[in-house]
């Protein structure tokens, strides 16, 4: 009663309840709008770490990297994988010519799921470029990642670890082949033969192997092989050779009586075939050789020829048989 | 009707005279009125002052909140540097992979592996990649392009580093050999 009756101090009452309705009111709205803005930095903070995060994720490998030229035009055979855990978009290839310094690029457009794999082949023109160029190249991507494309060299490398790439021919040993005679020029089941490391020593027998020609030095040489090429089956318990030499099987399966060279282009795989007792020509029957002893046979193989305007000379040795 | 006697009258006037010339109880009145008119007019004053500071506190606070966040979308991927030796020229090739349009290159610095500035390029002129002029001068979202710094007074086979700072304040770097 007191307090409504006297009115002393009632102003104060008003402007200190209005004050602080005020200060409610404007430090509320001020502080939710700061918690909004805050949220939106947040938001952004949070966006930028995903998109760096699948920045990183991004991983996408180019491997088998091949170069060729014809006039000023590079063409770039790569395989391109996605070994990362997001999917991925090229937009751009860029080439590098390191002899002449000079560049091009060429816009791509390609996407790739996680796990894709693709075969993929470029052009692009770079003035003055020449095939005994050195050339690297990257692959741009969409959320700025540069893919290096790995030279095909690099796994000529690790093919040469497990014995397989010394030298300049490589030989397939899964694709060793024996061949028999189903006429006096006419291999028996060609081209299919059979597996090569047990023999018949008794028959006379051709040989067939696929070899290719990984010119290690980069300089992408092609490699010919003359007459002289022969493989020789050696038995070490009995110290006895045979040779077969190097001879030209048409796609019918019938030896030529003439031999004519083999080239290999780079990185070119090829079956080659020895069948012959003589160098340079082949006779029919006359010419047929077979192991004649029974045991266990060291083959070699004796290449010989021209890699570019070079002479080449190869032994490639590894391979056993058993005659019996 | 009874009329008053002049004794009533003289009364009455004394009462009226007695009412103007005593003012306790009016002042009172009149003050408190006054006083809660002025407290209610200052605290409305002192309502939309708070108001006017903090809205410009919001436009100021929202201002640097939406630089910080467009810089945080801005990123410049380099896609290639290519010191031309025989022209004494620099090209740097960009690509816009952030997540914002707009992105213009203010100023370039080349700084040595070791820190120390060689030089500072402020007049960038941005090209696409088949040689013109990017008309708004600056790369938009996924948007390729490049250029060009005169006598950036390289050493050939040495490592460098570009510096690109964007308009709204970003930097990128990458290293490079001349």
């Amino acid at each position: 009663m007191k307090l409504i009756t006297n009115s002393k101090g009632f102003s104060s009452v008003i402007g200190t309840t209005f004050m602080v309705l005020v200060m409610m009111f404007l430090g509320t709205s001020v502080f939710m709008w700061t918690l909004s803005q805050n949220t939106l930095y947040n938001e952004a903070v949070r966006t930028r770490n995903q998109e760096e995060a699948d920045r990183v994720n991004e991983g996408v490998v180019a491997l088998g990297g091949n170069y060729s030229v014809s006039g000023e035009d590079v063409t770039v055979l790569a395989v391109l994988k996605n070994a990362g855990s997001v999917t991925a978009q090229l937009i751009n290839l860029w080439v590098l010519d390191t002899n002449k310094s000079r560049y091009a690029n060429k816009p791509i457009n390609l996407n790739m799921n996680p796990g894709d794999s693709e075969l993929v082949t470029y052009t692009v023109f770079i003035p003055e470029t020449g095939a005994n160029h050195t050339f690297a190249s990257w692959f741009v991507t969409a959320r700025g990642n540069t893919v290096p494309l790995e030279r095909e060299l690099a796994e000529g490398v690790l093919v040469a670890q497990v014995a397989q790439g010394i030298g300049y021919l490589a030989m397939d040993f899964d694709k060793f082949k024996y061949y028999e005679y189903a006429s006096d020029y006419g291999l028996k089941d060609f081209p299919a033969g059979s597996g090569g490391y047990s023999v018949p020593a008794a028959e006379q027998l051709a040989f067939g192997l696929r070899l290719t020609n990984y010119d290690p030095t980069g300089g992408k040489r092609s490699l010919t092989l003359n007459s002289h090429s022969l493989i020789w089956m050696y038995f070490p318990t009995i110290g006895k050779q045979v040779i077969w030499h190097i001879v030209n099987v048409d796609a019918n399966g019938t030896v030529q009586p003439t031999y004519s060279a083999i080239t290999l282009a780079y990185q070119e795989t090829a079956t080659v075939y020895f069948a012959s007792r003589s160098d340079g020509s082949f006779g029919g029957t006359n010419d047929r050789v077979k192991p004649g002893s029974t045991g266990p046979a060291a083959i070699n193989l004796l290449l010989l020829g021209t890699i570019g305007s070079d002479e080449y000379g190869q032994n490639i040795p590894f391979v056993s048989v058993y005659c019996s | 009707m009874k009329l008053k006697s002049a004794e009533c009258l003289e009364m009455d006037s004394r009462k009226v005279w007695k009412l103007l010339h005593r003012r306790r109880g009016v002042s009172v009145v009149v003050s408190n009125v006054i006083l809660t008119g002025a407290v209610i007019a200052v605290s409305f004053a002192v309502l939309f002052w708070t108001q006017y500071r903090s809205s410009a506190y919001n436009e100021q606070y929202s201002e640097a909140m939406n630089a910080d966040i467009a810089r945080l979308k801005e990123r410049l991927a380099f896609e290639y540097v290519f010191h031309h030796q025989s022209g004494n020229k620099l090209s740097v090739y960009l690509m816009n992979c952030g997540t914002i349009n707009d992105t213009t290159v203010k100023t370039v610095y080349i700084t040595t592996s070791t820190g120390e500035h060689v030089k500072v390029f402020s007049n960038i002129t941005l090209m696409d990649f088949d040689g013109n002029e990017i008309a708004d001068q600056d790369l938009d979202k996924g948007e390729e392009g490049y250029f060009v710094l005169s006598s950036p007074g390289l050493a050939p086979d040495t490592s460098y580093s570009v510096r690109v700072v964007t308009g709204r304040g970003s930097t990128f770097d990458h290293k490079f050999i001349a």
